[in-house]
């Protein structure tokens, strides 16, 4: 027994031995196990790209615009200073005539979609008949039980879900150059945002043609839809609506690449499902920005403390994470790390209900009649409002550069906003509030106190009950009572939009992603029909008319006028205060150089072309 | 048997049916479907707000809804998530796989080290060992996730690729980390004061030792097992495994664990090769197949009487020496995984679960899925492990404690036997109906785990969807949650009848 295994434990060792010594020779080889070794710079964006045409409904959201701003050029885009800038390397276009107003978009010879295919007027032409409506002749009928009675006219009939209100006012069907380079459109009606209605978000025709139409060849794909949209061919429409509503869907690397074509700076090279996506600069692109870092990516982190230490770990260079106390403390506490304190372009504002017989309406009885005295009431509340403090106290943890932001229209740092500022008359509310003021226009108006006010907001807000906390303390100095009306976030939203004999006053944020002057139309407007945000039931014919011309004016310094005849109207009138603009905080590896956050979408990635990544 | 079975499930698929009715309903009280668009100034939004009242279908009562997107779901149709337009079959795919791959590790390395403690520390029943178990444990128990990531993330990767940039140990903490590890294992091994001190002594040295090794060859930036280090932990776990499988007196048991660590170190060479080719995971499979079976071999080979116990020694110890030599392997390409651009020398990963554009073959893609599992890995263990550690203690306490303990000891049994063969078998028994449970809870996606680590696994689609306003890929989660649990429930019962006799499931 003892011999045996002695001898089985010698033969193993010697087989060791015998192996050892074949094999040593190939032992040493090294390799490099393939791995990549190109650098790239890494974004962290915090939700995944899930739709590349931009314009239809499930496409419309920031996760992909940021997306597409890489992959996609344009006819023009923002600057620093929220200036629209033409990008004439794309193509050029220009107003034609005012009345009718007449654009003509003139696309350049070297613009080309990543698959080769040229980028033509056929691309503009689909965005327009996608976004018009002109086509759209049949919309989903349900039945009570949500049965959608018509699928058999619904699967015939051409619906583009992506309408918007500038292409809608197009109502002949544009004419194009006999090269195909140039498209013109004429508006039935003036409007004033014509510029921001054919900007970068095309989707690739000849693409939409290929899938939607069944053709292989590039060309004749594109030539296919133009000829179905100028010559109104509904049963070729039907399947390219279907197919442009939903076909540039994907959440991974689609396995028909002709979906990822794009004709800008960038080329989509891996999508990761809600991991990583990759973009690689297009050797083939012409324009005026050129990629200048060779790879990009984009990793998506949802939570704002992983972001922030992803950056610390170098596995991201450059994060824009929800702003928050903590947030700014950590990144302020990294070495090497640039950290950029600005703004985002959601801001925070106070509105009073006009027509709901509370104290802020002018046909209150208590007034009797008198409108002047509740111009007075709302004056004195607005002036209660410690818009200086809440912003100390909330948002200089957040944003050192907070300022209380004094426009119901512009976004700080646009254009503009310093001078309308300075006139549209909110100067009369001090940003420290002015309780005695308060004192003597109540007392002016004769009215009893303390008046009930009624304050509506998110309570699961925390910022925003810290604000009504602050707002109850002030006002009640010069007379009125805050009866808290917050509502859970479930139930808010409807209180705010069909509740208004519930409250007096409400605080909330209003979303900005563009500068377009006929975004704020919907919050002030109340004839011929009252505008979706109005929840206030302001009624001023005043504002209405300027409104209206706004609509309708494309010269530039008249719509600034306006919007300044408009402010001074809300302003001299109480209809609300704004309080701050939300912060936002962005951050980047000092490594990573270039990098230049503007306010709107594409925030962290604009001027991507200036991008430079140092050792 | 069968109609317990039977029984079981029909009562589970009820609870399914009533769970997603009323699942259903308070997930559409709770979603916002237009939360986005409330803000928004868009001058369309009135077409906007119509659209999606159209496309979900809001005018329709919910339990009405519930009763369509129920015959969907029994017909196989899990709808869409309506944000992305993606088909949820789709989404679950990727989200299931993530979740499996950072739950296995967890749950199986909590077992094994919370098991352990628990056993050890209930063997040395208030002894200083024991109150330090319970202490740890129950801090660990308390810990919140969310904290213990950000935690692990700060020191395990951020300190530590920090230190590698300049890979080497103060004396003063080589002393520190060997005093911490001397001190732990004379309290868990106890016993004489020569014995402790002598254990002592030894762990102090071996972990000194270690770290002065590591650090003198370079080994954190060029890590390796090589033969050398295979075949001291081999054999020293080629011992271990054979005293508690069937004690060190089983002179053959004993030798067939040894023969399997010679005849790994044999192949270590021949193997390298075998490793330059193009590999996948069916090779990892196929290769662990046949070392089982070469270690049950190597055992019936050694004969005797209870071939059996030699070839599950032989078997043990062959997986643990193939283990190395396949990690050997993937160390091996840690300099130039470092090297990679895209690692940029910070080889330990806080997010997601594979680094973009690395490249690489099987071996540095193996590597950078594991420097990714880590601290995820690592923060599950921690908050599991406590809980293993208080069930096996007192569930062996019992056992420890009941007659039949007594009968073994005194009919003559050497203690490792007693413990091992009496005690601990039936310290499992409870265990088998916690495991199965936890394994499904954990399926469900450590939510916060995999938010703070940004993996996207079964919880991360969970948290998005339900933030989204999306209820079908929520209610297809919550169903197979659900599901699973009332499977498990099932499983944990069978698992308990087959483990003791004193329970018929037919009863």
């Amino acid at each position: 027994m003892n011999i045996r295994r002695t001898s089985a434990v010698t033969a193993a060792v010697a087989s060791v031995a015998l192996v050892l010594t074949a094999c040593g020779g190939t032992a040493e080889e090294s390799e490099d196990g393939g791995i990549n070794q190109d650098t790239a710079v890494t974004v962290a964006w915090e939700a995944p790209l899930n739709e590349l045409n931009l314009s239809s409904t499930n496409g419309n959201a920031t996760q992909n615009s940021v997306i597409s701003y890489m992959l996609n050029s344009g006819f023009n885009y923002y600057d620093d200073q929220l200036e629209l800038v033409q990008d004439e390397s794309f193509g050029t276009y220009e107003k034609v005539s005012d009345d009718p107003l007449t654009v003509k978009y003139t696309v350049g010879d070297d613009t080309k979609w990543s698959d080769g295919t040229a980028f033509d007027a056929t691309d503009v032409l689909l965005q327009w008949a996608a976004t018009s409506a002109t086509f759209n002749n049949v919309e989903p009928v349900t039945d009570e039980n949500g049965e959608v009675t018509n699928q058999d006219a619904v699967d015939a009939g051409v619906f583009f879900d992506g309408t918007t209100p500038g292409p809608s006012l197009i109502d002949e069907i544009p004419t194009i150059s006999d090269d195909g380079k140039s498209i013109t459109f004429v508006y039935s009606k003036p409007f004033g945002d014509w510029e921001l209605d054919f900007t970068n978000q095309f989707v690739p025709a000849h693409v939409v043609g290929q899938q939607s139409l069944e053709l292989t060849d590039a060309q004749e794909a594109k030539d296919a839809v133009r000829d179905a949209i100028l010559g109104s061919d509904y049963a070729k429409l039907s399947p390219i609506a279907k197919f442009w509503n939903s076909g540039f869907e994907f959440t991974s690397m689609p396995d028909d690449k002709s979906l990822t074509v794009s004709n800008g700076a960038y080329t989509l090279e891996e999508y990761v499902e809600n991991e990583y996506l990759t973009l690689k600069k297009n050797p083939d692109f012409k324009g005026k920005n050129q990629g200048s870092v060779e790879t990009i990516t984009v990793r998506y982190i949802e939570d704002p403390m992983a972001q922030v230490q992803a950056l610390q770990n170098g596995e991201v260079d450059l994060i824009g994470p929800q702003a928050s106390a903590d947030v700014r403390s950590a990144l302020e506490a990294l070495p090497e790390v640039s950290t950029n304190n600005s703004v985002e372009g959601t801001f925070e504002h106070v509105d009073l209900v006009f027509g709901n017989k509370g104290p802020f309406d002018p046909t209150n009885p208590v007034y009797g009649g008198d409108a002047e005295k509740a111009k007075k009431v709302r004056q004195a509340f607005l002036l209660t409002i410690p818009r200086q403090t809440i912003v100390d106290n909330l948002i200089v943890p957040l944003n050192p550069d907070a300022e209380v932001r004094s426009s119901q229209i512009l976004i700080p740092g646009s254009p503009n906003y310093d001078k309308m500022v300075a006139d549209n008359g909110s100067d009369f509310y001090p940003a420290a509030g002015d309780i005695e003021k308060a004192k003597a226009l109540l007392a002016e108006a004769g009215v009893t106190t303390p008046i009930n006010v009624r304050f509506a907001y998110n309570n699961e807000n925390a910022r925003r009950v810290n604000q009504v906390a602050l707002i109850t303390d002030s006002a009640a100095k010069a007379g009125f009572t805050i009866v808290d009306t917050g509502r859970p976030a479930a139930e808010w939203g409807t209180l705010l939009g069909t509740g208004q004999d519930q409250y007096d006053a409400s605080l909330f944020g209003w979303q900005s992603t563009s500068t377009a002057v006929t975004e704020s139309d919907a919050n002030f407007r109340f004839a011929p029909e009252r505008g979706l945000n109005n929840y206030g039931l302001y009624n001023n014919p005043a504002v209405d008319a300027a409104l209206d011309k706004l609509q309708v004016s494309t010269d530039p310094e008249e719509q600034f006028q306006l919007q300044l005849e408009i402010e001074k109207q809300l302003w001299a009138d109480g209809f609300g205060t704004t309080i701050f603009q939300f912060p936002a905080i962005q951050a980047w590896d000092e490594k990573l150089e270039g990098v230049e956050p503007i306010t709107i979408s594409p925030t962290i990635f604009y001027n991507f072309w200036n991008w430079k990544l140092g050792a | 048997m069968f109609s317990f079975i039977s029984r079981r499930l029909l009562a589970g698929l009820g609870t399914l049916l009533v769970s997603t009715f009323a699942m259903y309903l308070l997930v559409s009280a709770s979603i916002r479907p237009f939360e986005d668009l409330e803000q928004s100034t868009n001058p369309n939004k009135l077409e906007q707000i119509a659209q999606r009242r159209e496309l979900l279908d809001l005018d329709t009562p919910a339990v009405i809804r519930y009763f369509k997107w129920l015959g969907d779901f029994v017909t196989g149709d899990l709808g869409v998530g309506w944000r992305s337009g993606q088909p949820v079959s789709n989404m679950l795919q990727g989200a299931v796989i993530s979740t499996i791959q950072l739950v296995a590790a967890a749950t199986v390395i909590a077992i094994l080290f919370g098991v352990m403690v628990g056993i050890v520390s209930a063997l040395r029943q208030y002894s200083t060992f024991d109150y330090l178990t319970i202490f740890v444990s129950f801090v660990l128990y308390s810990l919140p996730a969310f904290w213990v990531a950000v935690l692990l993330k700060q020191w395990g990767a951020i300190g530590f690729n920090d230190f590698l940039k300049d890979p080497s140990n103060s004396p003063l903490v080589i002393v520190v980390a060997g005093l911490v590890i001397g001190l732990l294992c004379m309290l868990a091994v106890g016993g004489t004061v020569k014995r402790r001190a002598t254990t002592f002594a030894i762990a102090f040295a071996a972990t000194a030792g270690a770290i002065l090794y590591l650090q003198l060859s370079n080994w954190w930036l060029d890590p390796n097992l090589g033969p050398v280090i295979i075949l001291v932990t081999g054999t020293a776990l080629a011992f271990a495994i054979t005293a508690l499988t069937s004690g060190l007196k089983n002179r053959r048991a004993l030798g067939a664990s040894l023969t399997t660590v010679v005849i790994g170190l044999a192949l270590y060479y021949p193997l390298q090769s075998l490793f330059r080719m193009p590999f996948s995971w069916m090779y990892v499979l196929g290769l662990a197949l046949v070392t089982v079976a070469v270690g049950i071999a190597v055992g019936y080979l050694w004969g005797g009487p209870d071939k059996g116990i030699s070839a599950r020694a032989a078997s043990l110890t062959a997986v643990v020496v193939a283990g190395m030599i396949f990690i050997d392997k993937v160390m091996s390409l840690w300099p130039q995984y470092m090297g990679a651009p895209a690692i940029n020398g910070r080889p330990i990963a806080t997010i997601g679960s594979s680094t973009p554009n690395l490249g690489g073959n099987f071996w540095v893609q193996t590597l950078d899925t594991y420097t990714h599992l880590l601290l995820p890995t690592l923060a599950l263990v921690l908050i599991q492990f406590a809980g293993y550690t208080r069930y096996s203690r007192s569930s062996m306490l019992e056992v420890m404690n009941q007659d039949y303990i007594r009968t073994a000891r005194a009919k003559g049994l050497p203690e490792r036997e007693v413990i091992m063969r009496h005690g601990f078998r039936n310290t499992l028994i409870p265990l088998a109906t916690i495991v199965p449970i936890d394994v499904i809870t954990l399926l469900g996606g450590a939510i916060i785990t995999e938010q703070v680590f940004a993996r996207p696994g079964m919880g991360t689609l969970f948290i998005r969807s339900l933030r989204g306003a999306e209820i079908e890929p929520v209610m297809a989660y919550l169903v197979i949650v659900a599901a699973l649990a009332i499977l498990a429930n099932i499983v944990a019962d069978l698992i308990y009848a087959a483990l003791d006799p004193r329970i018929r499931v037919n009863a």
